[in-house]
């Protein structure tokens, strides 16, 4: 069905993609996996037109093909769904699944009718509780994700390239789409997935190819690898079971917050919380998407607007949280969720993005002293293992996972007294995870005093001493991890009135 | 080597427009008409210190409109703001006799302040620049033509009226007209700011991504009035030198300027949607534009003539700023 064939890819004086060969039958759906900055959006983008110059071939029913742009690898049957979606929020589902390809009639303005019931029916073999007429800013993400879907059978695709589908969606989200895929394998399309969750691939995969540092490494029939193993081909080298060590002890509270509400617009976003948070403690909060976990943390910050009842105590004064600046001058820090949006400055250097938070320390009368924000950008960079040809170089030219390093790098030269992670380890591979699980530990040990949300529930009971369960923004539950389990953290999660 | 060449175009946003400006310059040596004593009268110390005169006003409020268009910002009312700057100046020194420094404190004080109430409601009202600065430049016309009662003010030397050190706006030093000093001194001592100094990295981070800017503790809404302000102050300072060149302060002028700036602005590389610019492209910028009139109005070129050409060249001028060699990392 699909074949690459020597691929290789340079930008510039950097190779990132070093003769890569695989082929990959009708039906199947392959599982594409390796670290961040392992080659896989590359070689993907290779694939659906996007980066048109490369060495190597595509093949693709035994033609060589070589798309100029995605347009091109559309028309040849090739879709791609990207992590970031796509959708434009003030367009119905319809006008989102034609978008660019609408039917007009013979008047030369847009057929609504034809368009919609052609929705409409592929919306039908979906199972889609909702009307092509609705606007997509209606409609939860999960759902959003299934009219990107929608989008690539409209155009009658072949082969549908997901890519981390699942990075932002709940739970039940996500059954649902695993039914939809399965529903797509049985129409007999060819997937390719991306995605760092094992389960995923193990539940859905056929097949699972792997790549490091932009070289092929394998490809093997799912049943014939292990968890285990599957690390090992991505990194190279077999990792080590870290879980948590209970650290020190420490009894000065650093946070205490007693009966807090917060209503904006007349919309409750944060109710009854209650909780103490002693030097060196690591609590997680958990709950569903739009729980409130990011309200919270944002909360903690002064930068979510909105009425607050309630008394929250930091250190030993009575804290009303104003701003960001103020907030990071007291010793509060947040990381936001949204890397894109709300922590890169995409076009800037290195070195600009890691120390923009410390400038006022790093400056004299204003003028910012070069020698020494050089010498601790690169310790703070050597520390958190950020792989970068310079310092000098570009924020959008880094992968995913090391970009995170660097907003890390940010937040943590501010040494902050209470810091507040959100999501730190979303759509990032499992090498990077562990080393961020590593310093999270080794942070708290040292006495910080550390916040942490993730969707994955596991992996929060892996790093934290506690978890706030929230649902609807009411704490709905505040457990000892050695005390619970993931089934009924789940259970507090789905907890409604 | 040539990959080196190529990165450093990359890397440093200024070399397209001094490319420009120095192609335009051999060309302009080219085409130049010729005198009667054979000479090139392009190429003539009097011309070329003439197009340096002439681009100064617009250069100074150029390196104001640089900073807020890098904070991904606008600034409309600039041409506004110097015509009210030239009328305080003309009746500071006349009317009001307040002597050669409190007249030039309060021209600029009347910027700054026009600059701050712009920043302001742009800040903390939460209307667009485009808008807030329309606003400016409309309001701060008004009270320009009502402090003049809607005729210009002329100015004259001697007793009662001005003092003979306001003639250093008109002065030539070193064969050199002053505002051109003036010129050249602002754009390096802002050229600085934005590299070196803290601010600088501010406009930057602002433009680049305002939310990231809040979160990683910048003070915004601070941060981004001051580039206002900046501005403001700027377009009066080239207010004064307008009123001293033209030994008047008119109500009525300015009028366009800040268009003729942003058009600097762009063709010197900085872009619109912020974060990405410098200064000294903006410096080539203004020459360009500079050059360009001088040249086409040697020829005799009339101002119809004129403006369509200057359309197009800033057009060509973005397209070339567009192409981007090493668009995905390097």
């Amino acid at each position: 069905m699909l074949e690459f064939k020597n691929i290789s890819k340079q930008f510039s004086t950097v190779k990132v993609l070093h003769d890569i060969s695989f082929s990959i039958d009708k039906g199947k759906l392959i599982a594409l996996m390796g670290e961040n900055g392992a080659g896989k959006s590359t070689l993907m983008k290779i694939l659906c037109g996007v980066y048109p110059d490369f060495q190597g071939e595509v093949i693709l029913k035994n033609n060589q093909v070589q798309f100029k742009n995605p347009r091109d690898a559309e028309h040849a049957g090739i879709a791609m769904i990207h992590q970031e979606l796509n959708l434009i929020p003030d367009l119905s589902i319809a006008e989102n699944i034609f978008l660019g390809k609408e039917p007009i009639n013979s008047m030369g303005v847009i057929d609504s009718k034809t368009m919609l019931s052609k929705s409409d029916e592929i919306l039908k073999e979906f199972d889609f509780p909702y009307s092509s007429r609705i606007k997509i800013k209606n409609i939860p993400v999960g759902w959003q994700q299934m009219v990107e879907i929608a989008k690539a059978l409209q155009i009658n695709a072949e082969i549908i390239v997901m890519d981390e589908p699942t990075s932002a969606l709940s739970e039940s989200e996500i059954n649902i789409l695993f039914e939809k895929i399965n529903l797509l394998k049985e129409m007999g399309k060819t997937i390719i997935y991306i995605s760092h969750r094992m389960k995923e691939i193990f539940t859905l995969a056929d097949e699972v190819v792997v790549l490091r540092d932009g070289r092929f490494v394998g490809q093997e029939l799912i049943d014939n690898v292990t968890n285990e193993k599957l690390i090992q081909m991505m990194i190279g080298h077999e990792i080590q079971d870290n879980s948590v060590e209970i650290t020190k002890k420490y009894d000065k509270e650093i946070l205490h917050i007693d009966n807090l509400n917060v209503i904006a617009n007349n919309k409750s976003l944060l109710s009854d919380i209650n909780f103490t948070l002693k030097k060196g403690e690591i609590l997680g909060v958990a709950g569903l998407l739009g729980a409130g976990r990011t309200e919270l943390l944002k909360y903690l910050f002064g930068e979510l607007k909105g009425e607050a009842k309630g008394n929250v105590k930091y250190i030993t004064n009575d804290y009303r949280p104003k701003s960001a600046s103020d907030s990071i001058r007291m010793g509060i820090m947040y990381l936001s969720e949204d890397r894109k949006r709300e922590g890169n400055f995409h076009d800037l250097s290195l070195v600009f993005n890691s120390s923009i938070s410390i400038l006022d320390r790093l400056s004299k009368f204003g003028f910012v002293n070069n020698q020494t924000e050089k010498k601790e950008v690169i310790q703070r960079f050597e520390k958190l293992n950020v792989k970068k040809s310079s310092i000098l170089q570009k924020m959008n030219t880094l992968s995913g996972g090391n970009q995170q390093k660097v907003l890390l790098s940010r937040v943590l030269s501010t040494e902050p007294v209470l810091l507040m992670l959100d999501e730190p380890t979303r759509g990032i591979d499992v090498g990077a995870k562990e080393e961020i699980y590593n310093l999270i530990n080794e942070l708290s040990s040292a006495g910080m005093t550390i916040i942490v949300t993730s969707s994955e529930i596991p992996e929060l009971m892996q790093v934290c001493h506690r978890v706030l369960v929230l649902s609807q923004g009411k704490q709905t539950a505040l457990l000892k991890v050695e005390d619970t389990n993931p089934q009924e953290i789940l259970h507090y999660a789905f907890m409604q009135e | 080597m040539k990959k080196k060449i190529l990165l450093f175009i990359a890397q440093n946003e200024w070399i397209k427009p001094a490319f420009g400006f120095l192609g335009l310059f051999i060309l302009s040596i080219t085409f130049s008409p010729i005198s009667n004593k054979g000479t090139l009268i392009f190429l003539k110390l009097d011309n070329l210190t003439n197009i340096l005169r002439q681009v100064s006003e617009i250069g100074i409020i150029s390196v104001g409109m640089t900073l807020v268009i890098l904070t991904s910002g606008i600034d409309l009312s600039v041409g506004s703001v110097l015509a009210l700057s030239a009328t305080m100046t003309a009746f500071g020194i006349m009317d009001w006799q307040l002597g050669f420094f409190f007249t030039i404190l309060l021209a600029l004080f009347t910027g700054v302040v026009a600059g701050f109430i712009s920043g302001a409601i742009t800040s903390w009202g939460k209307i667009q620049a485009f808008i807030a600065t329309l606003s400016m430049m409309v309001a701060a016309r008004g009270f320009a033509l009502f402090i003049a009662g809607n005729n210009s003010r002329n100015i004259g030397f001697g007793n009662g009226a001005a003092p003979e050190s306001f003639r250093i706006f008109t002065n030539t030093y070193l064969g050199i007209p002053f505002p051109v000093y003036i010129f050249i001194i602002i754009t390096i001592i802002f050229a600085i700011m934005l590299n070196k100094m803290r601010l600088g990295r501010y406009f930057f981070a602002i433009g680049s991504n305002e939310e990231a800017a809040q979160l990683a503790g910048l003070r915004v809404k601070w941060i981004r009035t001051s580039a206002y302000v900046f501005s403001g102050l700027l377009a009066a300072l080239a207010g004064i030198i307008h009123s001293a060149q033209l030994y008047q302060g008119n109500p009525n002028d300015g009028v366009g300027f800040e268009l003729d700036a942003i058009a600097a602005v762009v063709i010197g590389g900085t872009s619109l949607s912020g974060g990405k610019g410098t200064l000294v492209g903006t410096f080539f910028g203004v020459l360009i534009i500079g050059i360009l009139s001088n040249i086409l109005g040697l020829h005799g070129v009339q101002k119809d003539f004129q403006l369509m050409i200057k359309g197009a060249i800033i057009v060509a001028a973005v397209l070339l700023q567009e192409q981007n060699f090493f668009k995905k990392g390097f």
